[in-house]
């Protein structure tokens, strides 16, 4: 699409319903990567990747660091990163920071918003300790003999994110380390870690971890981490269930970076609202999107101050346009437009004789809505929840019942007790009894209510630690308002020899037990945007070549598995007889014919001598190659003829 | 029939202005919030108008410069028609609008109408009608026409040689309606007692008339008011855009890889209501004030949106939308650092955190990607994720003037829906746009073999968020739970089970053509609220002068049909309702104060507040205070926990009007209310308990006003009170002590917990007369007498309870 200013312009009011994934740009993220410097992270070990290559979990996760950092600064722009090392000799003596962190803790990055520099810097780090492995030891020495205590770790991150991180942000603390017992023997640690955690979380700080377990030393979290964690991590959703928390990720270093992606962007629901499934049977569930279209950015405006460039804020404002007058919000009515001004009786109606359409009432009257009234318009004064209608077979929902993207529901407690549970029974019971739901969902007060199949999905682990969650899909229908007819009733078909060869390279081109797999395709348009964006800041070259899509077919394997096959299909679809076919065409008005065959026009283009063909022989070519007809002359013949070229 | 070309009509509306039509009527309005019945007043003219005008708003709506209309008056003072001009005759009818696209003007000069002295022939008004609409449509052979007739019917009419007039229209294709007031409708139904007899017998003759002619229709107005708020569909139909399906390398193996042609159109796009206009009330200028001297208007005026575009100068990179999020406390601070920039100076970029990378373009260059939909493998259908489906559903034809493309698209169709696979398929749908990746589907028709296409998630779409499990729980230890408040019993499944096969709405009741029970619920009819209920209330607002007096009627009940559940299935499903009710206990969780944040944060959902579980086992010690925090007792405690942590502007301007709390706080480390700002200090609650020792009456309260907790409430009272009593320095709160004792007492009273009360209050004497205990408390509470005292036989039998101790043992033990 071509850039187009007003696509920038939100009007709240038409698209509040489109908002759902950009309601949440507003907040920010704020990340600490907390990584531990110890011995046995700067220990060197063999790269998996390259040979002779060294590596060592402080570079993984450092790299993973920055690699997060990367990917943060294009999905949110306003989010800060900051890197937090300890159990290192290195000090802070930096002159920046405005407090003191506990020693044998270091800033290498203070939180800042992420910027070019700073992600280069990193690189730059990483660059070198490449070359020489021992860089990261000798820049951060690691703290021989004993550790760091862990209360005072997390007073640091505690102080750091402090100073750095705004007040209204999303603050998390990605804890990475491979000790899984770091203070034996000490109780008197274990409370003083439990303790500053707690003041950590009350601040408002999730703390993420990552434990690294190498098959020499697995990393068990009940030595130390569970009796320290448990009822901190969990903030997020169960206080008190005595269970493990599930975000506690136990890895190997290689899937470090997996892992963290997993958790990169903040979980956060997009609805939290009742669950009416009778009348007084109500549970309260919460609403995620797992499947949202992720965009390109939008494009700011920037200014040119001298110094530096400063970003400028627009704002949308209602005019009268004849009066120059601005109008409050609060003061504006809604209506019907007016259709357009009359012409003759314009002078009658329109005091100014400008071109703003009025409507003039006697005083006291008012032919307009309020803001509310509207609201109650679209909401049919229901309010936000979704009404259980009845259960179904699946196979009532059809493929073409789709309109936009499903959103996911899971219990919660927090509003009615025994959500769980029931939720639970729900579904364990639907997905015996092969059963979808039908309900009629208003998931946000300013939402329209809409009809949705609610789709339970068993709970399911995968390989590589991800689960499926148990939940509900919540697929929003098509309403008859959506539905369009088909336009064509009757063509022609295919014999069954001519079906049977194509079913020959189908079957060598299915994939057994496959499905679609949304990982292997990451959004190609959308990572040569960033590509180029990175590049641009970093005043980088950008290389178009070294990009690849990942979504372009596989040729070679669908030629190496079928091409022989494919050919034996076209031969026979020539020899069909539809080939030799006219379409008898209906209608009473039909041009006389004007159509010149394929054959003359590659003559006459072989020649040079397309020019002599009409217009309108040029455009039957054209279409019936279902390429554009639009243009002039010169483009037809230009378009024709690059045509021919290609086939 | 071959589906009505839209537009291309010429409407005339006949419109009766005889004094009869000036006759006030009561219409109903739809009820106040209040509940209550209201109507209004008006004239059988304006009522009958309002369809008129909602007919012509739908033509302003619709914006169809070849939908036009004409309005004739008959009845009316003058007398100014065609037929008139050249013949003479056809009085008190005159040509009021002539035949155009109506606009806002048309409906002003409707609202003008008022009801005449004369009366005038409708069959007069009908031949002008059709004259004056031929010789409009003389170039314009194959429009469509339409008469509309509004009349109450009370004015006599001339119908000798109506065959002639039934004839000519007939010949010219014309549809009739005629709209009466009040007529009879025996379907609808309506009746009108007392009708005249002239009324009785035009009835009879616009029936006779319009039965006669080739389409006419007779509908009273009730009737139509009612159906033109019916949803009415619009049709889109779907261009048909060329693309080309292709599998395998067409550039490098051209003689293998496959190309068809074919068209894509959209099978479902998502319609939006109709977007409303903003208006603002002009203020009144002084000229104007002259102008409109004579009459008392208010102008409203249509706005126009307008982008401004300010840099703030007060403020460094990042800290602006910081200063947003603050929201309007510092609207005045902000507004004198920001200043306006004109677009003129702006340049285009992006941000990349805090660096800004130029872009003037507004985008990158594109990826290079050429037109076409790329089949990029199959899978089968049964593995389907349908959740993913992401948009809007596209069908996929081969070029419909191209057999050998047909041929060649239905042999794959046929063969993949045969193999039952779905493939995968990469589409751009114009060179150099941004591909997108789908799944296509295979139909077989009746006559004709097409797919059907469904966008899916890149990588970068599918947000892999994590969630406890619902059936395997953990406990601390590293067990698997099998019992827990969070999983469902046996008993539970079971009534669920019930509830779902109560609720089937697979059968309706109905058949269909092939005798197959038709399911509750079909897309086909679910019709947008949204988008009706906001076209009709848009019309209503064209069409009325205030919504105030005239507000809008209810939506159609057709809108309405699926919002709730079958009554059938309602009423098949109340047992297992019931059942489910009592099994699962669902119980409200009493709203709270946030809990103590250092931030203003508050996220999207409210995460922060905690669940309150009354059954709930006994949480393990370490956690017993963790745990009780985070259940503040009441929002004053939370309030005061908030305090302790204060550190921001979030909680700075209750920090400063209490200053003095905090300050208390060293010389006192008894838990009295004032004092347990801190969490850490007495969280008052004990786990599972639903009263705390802080604020032990109000907890007390609460809960009795939710109901069927009392036992639990009584017995917790009594501990709490116990607790209380007991502790050392509890002499400044004996008063308060009292007070809860009083109100348990009470409660016990009322609500036949007599025995847990008896038993309590000998509890508490002993406790308190022991060594470490409380005599002062006990003394205390003995000269309140028998306001305190044991509850006796006689006293319970008052309330319908009773009680094991006599008149005189109660007297005995205070």
């Amino acid at each position: 699409m071509p850039p187009f200013d007003d696509w920038n312009i939100i009007d709240e009011e038409e698209d509040e319903e489109l908002q759902d994934a950009a309601f949440f740009e507003g907040k920010r993220d704020v990340i600490l990567f907390c990584i531990d410097c110890s011995e046995s992270m700067h220990e060197l070990r063999d790269d998996p990747n390259y040979d002779d290559v060294k590596t060592s979990h402080l570079f993984t996760a450092l790299e993973a660091a920055m690699q997060i950092q990367k990917k943060k600064v294009i999905v949110g722009p306003n989010d800060s990163v900051g890197i937090v090392l300890f159990n290192t000799t290195r000090s802070s003596e930096t002159k920046n920071h405005a407090t003191e962190i506990k020693k044998n803790s270091f800033a290498y990055q203070p939180i800042t918003i992420i910027s070019a520099p700073a992600i280069q810097e990193l690189i730059q780090l990483l660059d070198a300790a490449r070359e020489d492995p021992d860089l990261l030891k000798s820049t951060f020495p690691p703290l021989t003999g004993k550790k760091m205590p862990m209360g005072d770790v997390f007073t640091s991150c505690n102080w750091v994110l402090r100073d750095g991180a705004p007040k209204t942000a999303t603050k998390r603390v990605f804890l990475i380390t491979d000790d899984d017992n770091p203070h034996p023997g000490s109780k008197q640690l274990v409370t003083s870690a439990r303790t500053t955690l707690l003041d950590l979380t009350q601040s408002g700080v999730q703390i993420e971890p990552f434990f690294i377990a190498t098959p020499e030393k697995p990393f068990e979290p009940s030595k130390f981490y569970s009796s320290v964690l448990l009822s901190n991590v969990l903030n997020d959703e169960d206080e008190d269930t005595g269970v493990l928390p599930e975000s506690i990720s136990i890895t190997r270093i290689d899937d470090l970076l997996s892992q963290m992606r997993f958790h990169e962007v903040p979980k956060r629901a997009l609805f939290s609202i009742p669950f009416q499934l009778a009348d007084g049977f109500v549970i309260s569930i919460k609403g995620y999107g797992l499947v949202t279209e992720q965009r390109k950015g939008i494009y700011k405006y920037f200014i040119d101050l001298g110094d530096h460039m400063e970003v400028a804020n627009s704002r949308t404002v209602y005019v009268d346009e004849d009066q120059q007058a601005e109008v409050d919000k609060t003061e504006m009515v809604y209506g019907m437009a007016l259709g357009t001004a009359p012409v003759e009786g314009a002078s009658d109606d329109e005091g100014e004789g400008g071109d703003t359409v009025c409507r003039v009432v006697p005083t006291g009257k008012r032919p307009f809505y309020t803001a509310d009234e509207i609201r109650s318009f679209r909401t049919l004064d229901l309010e936000p929840g979704i009404k259980l209608l009845g259960f179904k077979d699946p196979i009532e929902l059809a493929f073409e019942d789709n309109v936009k993207h499903s959103v996911f529901i899971y219990p919660d407690e927090s509003k009615y007790s025994g959500s769980k549970r029931t939720f639970a029974a729900l579904l364990k019971k639907m997905i015996e009894k092969k059963k979808i739901g039908l309900v009629l969902a208003l998931t946000r007060s300013n939402f329209a209510p809409v009809f949705c199949a609610m789709l339970p999905q068993a709970e399911s682990t995968e390989e590589g630690g991800w689960n499926e969650p148990a939940g509900f899909h919540l697929i929003p229908l098509p309403f008859a308002d959506d539905i369009r007819a088909a336009p064509l009733e009757t063509a022609f078909r295919a014999p069954d020899e001519l079906k049977d060869a194509a079913r020959l390279w189908i079957d060598k081109l299915c994939v057994k037990d496959g499905t679609y797999p949304p990982d292997s395709h990451p959004n190609p348009a959308l990572a040569y945007h960033n590509a180029q964006l990175q590049a641009s800041a970093f005043r980088e070259e950008f290389d178009p070549e070294a990009f690849e899509d990942l979504t372009r077919p596989k040729y070679d394997m669908i030629h190496k598995r079928a091409g022989n096959l494919m050919k034996e299909w076209k031969r026979a679809l020539l020899t069909d007889e539809s080939a030799n076919v006219v379409p008898v065409t209906t209608g009473s008005k039909r041009k006389a014919d004007v159509s010149v065959d394929e054959a003359e026009i590659r003559s006459k283009h072989e020649v040079g001598a397309l020019a002599k063909l009409r217009v309108d022989q040029l455009k039957d070519f054209l279409k019936s190659k279902s390429q554009p007809v639009s243009g002039k002359k010169a483009e037809l013949i230009e378009r024709v003829s690059d045509w021919l070229d290609a086939h | 029939m071959p589906a009505e070309r839209a537009g291309y009509t010429v409407t005339m509306f006949l419109i009766d202005v005889s004094p009869s039509m000036g006759t006030l009527r009561s219409v109903e309005l739809p009820p106040a919030p209040n509940g209550e019945q209201r109507t209004t007043e008006m004239t059988n003219l304006e009522w009958a108008l309002q369809f008129v005008k909602l007919k012509i708003q739908e033509m302003i709506f619709n914006g169809r410069k070849t939908d036009q209309c004409g309005v004739i008056l008959f009845g009316s003072e003058e007398t100014d028609n065609i037929i008139h001009e050249k013949n003479g005759g056809y009085q008190h009818v005159s040509e009021y609008i002539p035949i155009a696209q109506p606009n806002s003007t048309t409906l002003a000069k409707l609202d003008a109408l008022q009801p005449s002295e004369n009366s005038g022939d409708p069959i007069d008004a009908l031949i002008v009608g059709i004259e004056t609409q031929d010789i409009y449509l003389n170039k314009k052979r194959t429009w469509t026409r339409k008469i509309v007739i509004v009349t109450d019917g009370q004015s006599p009419m001339e119908i000798e040689d109506w065959e002639a007039t039934v004839k000519k229209m007939n010949g010219l294709a014309i549809s009739l309606t005629v709209i009466g007031v009040d007529f009879d409708d025996d379907e609808f139904p309506f009746h009108e007692e007392d009708k005249s007899t002239i009324k009785l017998e035009n009835e009879a003759f616009y029936h006779k008339l319009t039965s006669a002619l080739d389409d006419g229709l007779v509908g009273t107005c009730a009737f139509a008011l009612q159906e033109i708020a019916r949803p009415d569909m619009k049709q889109t139909k779907s261009a048909l855009m060329g693309t080309v399906l292709r599998l395998g390398d067409i550039d490098v193996r051209p003689e293998e890889a496959i190309e068809i042609l074919v068209k894509a159109s959209k099978c479902t796009a998502l319609a939006r209501p109709k977007s409303w206009k903003k208006f603002g009330r002009r203020e009144k200028t002084d000229d104007q004030m002259q102008v409109d001297e004579e009459e008392d208007t208010t102008v409203f005026a249509q706005l126009k949106m307008r982008s401004e575009y300010y840099i703030d100068r007060s403020t460094q990179d990042g800290e602006e939308q910081d200063k947003m999020d603050m929201g309007s406390d510092d609207e005045e601070d902000k507004d004198k650092n920001l200043e306006m920039v004109q677009k003129e100076q702006l340049i285009r970029g992006f941000k990349y955190g805090s660096t800004y990378a130029p872009c003037p373009d507004g985008q990158f260059p594109r990826l290079n990607t050429r037109k076409g939909i790329d089949i990029c493998g199959f899978f089968h259908a049964k593995n389907f994720r349908r959740e993913l489906a992401m948009g809007e559903v596209q069908y996929l034809w081969a070029d419909p003037g191209a057999p050998q493309q047909q041929v060649a698209l239905s042999s794959i169709v046929q063969a993949m829906y045969e193999k039952g696979v779905l493939a995968i398929a990469r589409w751009v749908s114009k060179d150099g746009m941004d591909p997108k990746m789908g799944v296509l589907e295979a139909r077989v028709d009746t006559n004709i073999d097409f797919l059907l296409w469904v966008q899916m998630p890149f990588a970068d779409d599918v947000r892999k968020y994590t969630f406890a499990s619902l059936e395997n729980l953990v406990s601390k230890n590293g067990k698997s739970v099998t019992k827990h408040p969070y999983l469902p019993t046996e008993d539970q499944l079971e009534a669920m089970d019930k509830f779902i096969d109560s609720m089937d709405i697979m059968d309706s009741g109905e058949k269909d053509d092939e005798g197959k029970p038709v399911p509750w619920y079909d897309t086909r009819q679910s019709y947008n609220p949204a988008i009706h209920r906001t076209k009709q209330a848009l019309f209503h607002s064209a069409v009325v002068n205030d919504i105030a007096s005239n507000p809008l009627p209810p939506p159609h009940p057709e809108l309405l049909k699926y919002i709730n559940p079958p009554r059938w299935a309602l009423k098949a499903s109340k047992n297992a309702i019931r059942e489910c009710k009592e099994v699962f206990k669902i119980k409200e969780v009493p709203k709270k104060a946030a809990k103590a944040r250092k931030d203003g944060h508050v996220r999207a959902s409210d995460e922060d507040e905690d669940m309150l579980l009354l059954d709930k086992k006994p949480a393990a010690s370490h956690k017993g205070k963790e745990h009780a925090s985070q259940v503040p007792a009441s929002p004053k405690l939370a309030r005061s926990a908030k305090k302790s942590v204060a550190s921001d502007s979030e909680t700075e301007e209750e920090s400063d009007q209490e200053p003095l709390l905090l300050e208390k706080r060293p010389f006192n480390a008894l838990p009295t209310p004032e004092r347990s700002m801190s969490p850490d200090v007495d969280p008052g609650r004990a786990p599972g308990r639903i009263i705390g020792s802080t604020y032990p009456l109000r907890d007390f309260k609460t809960n009795l006003a939710q109901g069927d907790v009392v036992t639990k409430a009584v017995e917790d009272m009594g501990v709490v009170i116990k607790e209380v009593v007991l502790r050392p320095f509890a002499s400044r709160r004996h008063k308060e002590m009292i007070e809860c004792m009083i109100a348990m007492r009470d409660t016990s009273l009322k609500e036949d917990e007599i025995d847990a009360w008896n038993a309590f209050l000998r509890d508490l004497k002993e406790s308190c007369l022991k060594e470490a205990g409380n005599s002062e408390f006990w003394q205390e509470v003995q000269k309140l007498g028998r306001s305190l005292s044991l509850i006796s036989e006689p006293e319970a039998k008052k309330l319908g309870g009773h009680s094991e101790f006599s008149e005189s043992a109660s007297e005995a033990v205070s």
